[in-house]
């Protein structure tokens, strides 16, 4: 995806997180965010330890949305649905498996 | 439903906006009533608080006119104040409500919300009688649901046409667009106004869920001031539908992460940096008459003296 030019904040899309497993539940009044359309996993699992959020410092969390696992930037995986930032995203969180690999562009 | 093209815009089926005119004006009825007696108190003050002038009768002396009252040997006798008539108020209005797809989306009930709210202002406003109302759309673009400049839709017919406009299928929402389209038709219609002697005042009320993206709040700030300038009073009606227990979905409650320069994820109240001064949230369409109305009041208190 194109980068905004510098200093100009990233677009936003509004999500709402879920979960299945009981230990890791968001009270209800966090789990709608505001997040940069430029995620990805890796910046997601940060943004869910935080202390705002679950505080649970340093999990790693894969994500789920429409019943597949998200691979790509949100960005992305809106525009090759055909959605836009006017969409609200349901992202069903989970325990990964798999150790978050860092990515440039979080 | 089914939607015609008319344009590039598409429109919702006649028979169906014409059902929803008639659904949201019986439902709303007695707000509309409620909203109208409250406005004409504050919109249409008959008599001025402000004492002037020099009058041979009055209601209070002009302590300026006293010492050459006596110097004229009594004859220079007009020391009275009195209360000045207010000039004539005329307003122009526009409805501005959101066409982008947050009104609409899966649980949201904002896009009803703000459709019920407009059939039960302008029918409040068109009982009022006391000006012009337009209706525009907004979301990736502008558009003009209703001119200024045409008769107060009063009919079931015109109503229903107005509605047709609405479908909440735009991919965008550009309150900052909106803002600028907002100021200059304002503009250009106090330039064909030019009244006789009229006072002139100019209101845009926004009917929106209040999803803006946050990079255009500070773009915004110059744009309200510009209108404050303007003396256009912007008012943003945030349509926070709280029926059917959605709990946690208030945008009172919502936040935004973004990241800071270290990386990690700042959170803050998505309100906080919310740039319109006057705003209303409503979560039921019965707030709204009480609400607006108060807050009215108080711009008028503020700017009318
Ligand atoms: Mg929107």
């Amino acid at each position: 995806m194109d980068q905004p030019p510098a200093g100009e904040p990233a677009a936003q899309v509004k999500v709402t997180f879920t979960t299945t497993e009981t230990d890791i539940q968001l009270p209800e009044s966090r789990r709608q965010l505001l997040v940069p359309a430029d995620i990805r996993r890796y910046g997601l699992s940060r943004i869910l330890n935080s202390e705002s959020m679950l505080d649970t410092g340093a999990i790693p969390f894969d994500f789920l949305v429409n019943g597949s696992f998200l691979r790509t930037s949100l960005d992305d995986y809106l525009s090759s649905n055909g959605l836009s930032v006017e969409s609200n995203i349901t992202l069903q969180y989970v325990r990964s498996l798999i150790p978050p690999v860092y990515e440039a562009s979080f | 439903a089914t939607h015609l093209t008319n344009g590039d815009k598409d429109l919702r089926d006649y028979s169906e906006a014409l059902e929803m005119w008639s659904t949201f004006q019986a439902k709303t009825h007695s707000l509309s009533l409620s909203l109208s007696s409250q406005l004409r108190l504050i919109l249409t003050p008959s008599q001025s608080t402000k004492l002037s002038g020099a009058f041979s009768t009055g209601k209070r002396l002009n302590i300026k006119k006293i010492i050459p009252y006596i110097a004229s040997s009594y004859k220079r006798d007009k020391i009275w104040m009195r209360r000045s008539i207010p000039s004539k108020r005329a307003y122009q209005i526009l409805l501005c409500v959101d066409d982008s797809r947050s009104m609409d989306e899966a649980g949201s009930s904002s896009g009803r919300l703000a459709l019920e709210s407009l059939v039960m202002v302008s029918r409040a406003l068109t009982m009022l009688e006391v000006g012009q109302v337009g209706v525009v759309g907004f979301g990736t673009d502008v558009f003009i649901a209703h001119d200024l400049t045409a008769p107060l839709f009063a009919s079931h017919d015109a109503g229903a046409r107005v509605l047709q406009h609405f479908t909440f299928r735009q991919d965008g929402t550009d309150m900052v667009r909106l803002l600028r389209r907002t100021l200059d038709q304002l503009r250009d219609a106090r330039l064909l106004a030019h009244g006789g002697g009229e006072d002139l005042w100019q209101l845009a009320l926004v009917l929106s869920d209040g999803l803006v993206q946050s990079k255009d709040h500070a773009r915004l700030r110059p744009l309200l001031r510009e209108a404050m300038e303007q003396r256009v009073m912007v008012v943003f009606i945030v349509m926070d539908d709280a029926s059917g227990g959605k709990k946690g979905h208030s945008v009172l409650e919502l936040k935004e992460a973004r990241f800071g320069a270290d990386g990690m994820p700042v959170i803050h109240r998505y309100l906080d940096s919310f740039p319109f001064p006057y705003y209303l949230i409503v979560h039921h369409l019965e707030d709204l008459p009480g609400a607006l109305a108060a807050l009215l009041r108080t711009w008028f208190s503020e700017v009318a003296v």
